[in-house]
């Protein structure tokens, strides 16, 4: 990269950052965004569109202060779609990219440390933490863990349009996808494009 | 046929599976920041069309699981 595209990038940085610091105690996280491909950074700017006055970078600055993600997959989801097949990328891959949903760290450990009896982890208390039915938490889990801030990877407000979206029918619907960036759940959600699987970490959970 | 077959391993994260008794299933991994997996045995008319039009049928049928897990209440959750 010319130094010439380095000093543009600094300046997109430092203007998106003074938009958002103004009003209140928010820092924002403007070095994600900038890692997306012109396809995924035009969806982002729609989607901030959608979600005005809210952004993706207001997001990360508030509901990631970690600059970490988690998700959870049931253990043989992990063995035959990441395992078995070697996957290069976590998530629902097309032509465009790979597409994961993913939470701040600090919520899906918290969840899951509350919900460890044992040496076991009980859906229940995890699916309470994370407002999601517990069936979806039934035998052995991954967690999965990526660091934002060291893999440079890019992220977004998750879009209606993303591979793995399943639409909320009702507000009463809590197992289902609404648009704003928090789950039907309220646990805070953003969408990773091509998460690496060789850049995270992986933990067993009984 | 003794053995089940693989018939696609999708990066969309799903496969289509001819089982040992022949019956074409999907198994489809939903959700969002909780990831789990779902089957759903192919109808007869879904076979077929997986016959006549191959991939980009299985990838739609896919995609449907995804975007309504329940499937109408044909699927269910694979341990």
């Amino acid at each position: 990269m010319s130094w010439t595209i380095r000093s543009l990038l600094l300046g997109v940085f430092l203007l998106s950052g003074c938009k958002h610091t103004g009003g209140g105690s928010v820092t924002p996280t403007p070095t994600q965004p900038q890692a997306c491909d012109a396809q995924q950074a035009q969806i982002s700017r729609e989607a901030d569109a959608r979600a005005s006055p809210w952004s993706v970078e207001q997001h990360l600055a508030k509901n990631f202060p970690g600059k970490k993600v988690s998700w959870l997959m049931t253990d043989s989801a992990y063995q035959n779609f990441v395992v078995k097949p070697n996957a290069r990328n976590f998530g629902r891959c097309n032509d465009s990219g790979c597409y994961l949903f993913a939470a701040p760290s600090e919520t899906i450990q918290a969840a899951v440390e509350k919900s460890m009896v044992d040496g076991a982890h009980d859906p229940a208390v995890i699916g309470q933490a994370l407002g999601l039915p517990a069936k979806n938490f039934e035998g052995p889990l991954r967690m999965m863990t990526l660091d934002l801030a060291a893999t440079g990877v890019c992220v977004r407000l998750p879009v209606d349009s993303d591979p793995g979206v399943w639409k909320c029918t009702s507000e009463a619907d809590t197992d289902c996808f609404k648009f704003g960036g928090y789950t039907s759940g309220g646990v805070p959600e953003l969408m990773v494009i091509d998460a690496p699987v060789s850049q995270a970490v992986v933990t067993e959970i009984p | 046929m003794s053995e089940e077959q693989v018939l696609i391993q999708s990066p969309l994260m799903y496969r289509l599976v001819r089982s040992a008794e022949g019956a074409l299933f999907l198994d489809v991994v939903v959700g969002g920041i909780a990831q789990f997996t779902v089957r759903v045995v192919l109808t007869a008319q879904e076979a077929d069309a997986y016959g006549r039009l191959g991939r980009p049928y299985a990838d739609r049928l896919a995609m449907d699981v995804m975007a309504s897990p329940a499937f109408g209440g044909r699927a269910i959750r694979v341990p």
